[in-house]
């Protein structure tokens, strides 16, 4: 019965086909959202899983003088990286894995498909592939270190590295993003960084190397890249949500988890909005941001939290 | 670091028309580009030899989807200096119109590539937005989006009633209101400066040298500008505003376009208020005397130079047409080496190339 109960946790809620089927919607949301800023009518709710399974349907090609193997293994392995790091965020106020450290073990989860686009982007012998690749390897050292300082702060406080931990300490509506609003910031940054949006989206800087990395990339593969971007954003806006949002603030089950996702829902459109608002950095403009700006302001935060809680 | 060369074109996203940019990068860096034009050559201006003097103008029409209007006010303005024949005010009027309106879609466009070049869709998506009004306002004249038809020798073909002057008036004051968003945008907004200021900097030696017209050369200090140098059509009896910056960058080119937006509203507005009255065109031959006549007009991205030839047939012995693609071409190919790659296409996008106007 128990192995029965976390199978079905595994592959339904909040498992795989909860996970993928809100990541199709957020994406949704995602695109709505930019739609109505910018004044377009925006896309149907079906339409990410439409483009997805039309993806899927689509001949997959693989590229004379890349692996074929490691092609197709790649983005399997972000995928299955992304979907566990859904697993260890809480969703409502639960989460599948638990235990301490697990914020770290999901940063470390979420890292994998990004140094999996710059291997997938490395292995095809296209110019476009190999600037997108390492243009992603560059935006990875960038936005690290500012994603990881942010999430520390509120770590720090709450003397935890524990999701769960976390979420509790902001009871009473003590949410961290009051205490700390320059880590939010800061933390939103890095995973603006992480996601590769507008505008941190040098890697796949449509104008300028077409799709980056997954240029050559089309069929089953470029689905599950897509799905895998997807997924991502859905892990790091959870995590966002848990560690800066107070999470579900309420415990009775259902009501708490319409609160979990209004937060994050109202994350994406944030999202969509910095999108809507500003123009792409340049490649050297990335890293000027986040080693001259984002990582001293991190420092000072964490600085004041640990003096402040000490 | 090795050195890849890094091919744009003919097919890209960045670009809207084929070219072909060959780009030697290391690392971040360019350090050698390579043009290569050519693919959409259909032989216009030959086609020009087989058609009559009339018939011309539908070809000409075609050389360009953004600029249609002006390659026929150049053309139809050299065929009437052939046959010395005078246009009546009216025409001029609608003439001139028609040009300035050009003149605001074809910015607005160039101000929605730029953006999206730099990853502002935003931007690129209220350009193209407004940029469909002008459209509309054109076909409620012409009947025609891209091409109007509306320029015939010896005058045009398409009259403006009153009803239809107030609607354009109309769709001028929302464009108006709009516009207030776009100077916000060149003046004040820091990521759209972050990715155009310092960038490409073009000097007032180059824009010598190169020839350099329109937008372009007035952006790095020129005053060039046929409409006012050189009256045609109805810009004698008006007065038109000069758009001069000295930045020289991508930034200035986009200064220039949005003050010269404002420009072509004023103008199109001191047009419509006082439309002449009389006919809208002189009837002409069919055969031109023998003789050769150039014009020039000021198309949205610079001088356009039309050269006909008549030996006294029914065709044109030989039409010539020079279009400013050709020298923001050259100077582009001396831009380009020295950039970062994320500055190609900010850089390119900046040019307003026409590459069907130039291939002809």
């Amino acid at each position: 019965m128990h192995t029965l109960l976390t199978l079905g946790e595994l592959l339904l809620f909040p498992g795989l086909a909860y996970l993928v089927t809100v990541a199709l919607l957020l994406a949704w949301v995602d695109r709505k959202a930019l739609a109505v800023l910018q004044g377009r009518v925006g896309p149907p709710i079906y339409q990410p899983l439409a483009d997805l399974l039309k993806l899927l349907g689509k001949e997959d090609l693989d590229t004379e003088g890349s692996d074929a193997r490691l092609a197709a293994l790649l983005p399997m392995i972000s995928l299955a990286c992304a979907l566990t790091a859904g697993l260890m965020t809480p969703v409502g106020n639960h989460a599948v894995i638990s235990f301490e450290g697990d914020l770290m073990v999901t940063l470390f989860l979420l890292s994998v498909p990004t140094l999996g686009l710059f291997l997938a982007g490395w292995i095809v012998p296209s110019v476009y592939n190999m600037l997108g690749g390492n243009r992603s390897l560059l935006q990875y050292f960038c936005y690290e270190v500012p994603l990881l300082l942010g999430l520390a702060g509120p770590a720090a406080l709450a003397r935890t590295w524990r999701l769960a931990a976390l979420m509790s300490a902001q009871s009473a509506y003590h949410w961290h993003v009051l205490a700390m609003p320059v880590g939010f910031a800061v933390a939103t940054l890095g995973l603006i960084g992480k996601l590769e949006r507008v505008p941190l989206d040098t890697p796949h800087a449509k104008a300028e190397i077409g799709a980056g990395p997954l240029t050559e990339y089309s069929g089953r593969k470029l689905a599950l890249w897509r799905l895998t971007a997807w997924v991502q954003t859905l892990v790091g806006i959870n995590l966002m949500v848990a560690v800066y949002l107070g999470g579900a603030d309420v415990v009775w089950p259902y009501w708490g988890f319409g609160v979990y996702a209004v937060k994050v829902v109202g994350y994406m459109g944030g999202l969509a909005l910095v999108q809507a608002l500003y123009a792409r950095l340049r490649v050297d403009q990335v890293a000027e941001m986040s080693w001259r700006l984002l990582v001293p302001l991190g420092l000072l935060q964490l600085a004041v939290t640990v003096w402040m809680g000490a | 670091m090795s050195r890849v060369t890094v091919p744009i074109g003919p097919q890209h996203p960045l670009l809207k028309e084929p070219i072909a940019l060959r780009l030697d990068v290391v690392g971040e860096r360019v350090v050698a580009a390579e043009i290569e034009i050519g693919y959409v050559h259909r032989g216009l201006e030959r086609l020009l030899q087989e058609r009559t003097f009339q018939q011309g103008v539908a070809v000409v029409e075609r050389i360009c989807g953004i600029c249609s209007h002006a390659h026929t006010t150049a053309y139809c303005q050299a065929v009437e200096a052939l046959i010395d024949v005078d246009l009546p005010p009216r025409a001029a009027a609608i003439r001139t119109l028609l040009c300035e309106l050009e003149r605001l879609h074809s910015h607005l466009l160039w101000l929605g590539v730029l953006s999206e070049a730099i990853g502002f869709t935003t931007v690129f998506m209220y350009a193209w937005r407004d940029r469909e009004q002008v459209l509309d306002a054109m076909e409620l004249i012409s009947g025609g989006r891209i091409a109007h038809g509306a320029n015939v020798v010896g005058g045009v073909r398409e009259d403006v009633s009153p009803a239809q002057a107030r609607e354009v008036l109309t769709m001028l004051r929302q464009l108006e209101m709009q516009l207030g968003l776009y100077q916000e945008l060149v003046e004040r907004d820091r990521s759209f400066h972050r990715r155009t200021r310092g960038i490409a900097v073009l000097s007032a030696a180059q824009v010598q040298a190169y020839g350099v017209v329109g937008p372009m050369a007035r952006a790095s200090g020129a005053t060039l500008d046929i409409r006012r140098s050189a009256p045609y059509a109805a810009y004698g009896w008006l007065e038109v505003p000069a758009a001069v910056t000295n930045e020289g960058d991508v930034w200035a080119r986009a200064w220039t376009r949005v003050q010269e937006l404002q420009h072509s509203i004023d103008l199109c507005r001191t047009l419509l208020s006082a439309l002449p009255a009389g006919p809208l065109a002189r009837r002409v031959a069919e055969r031109v005397q023998a003789g050769e006549a150039v014009s020039r007009v000021e198309a949205p991205r610079g001088e356009l130079f039309y050269y006909v030839r008549s030996e006294g047939e029914r065709t044109a012995a030989r039409v010539k047409a020079r279009t400013p693609t050709l020298p923001a071409l050259l100077a582009m190919a001396e831009l380009l080496p020295g950039l970062q790659t994320g500055d190609i296409a900010a850089v390119v996008a900046g040019c307003d190339l026409c590459m069907a106007c130039a291939d002809r």
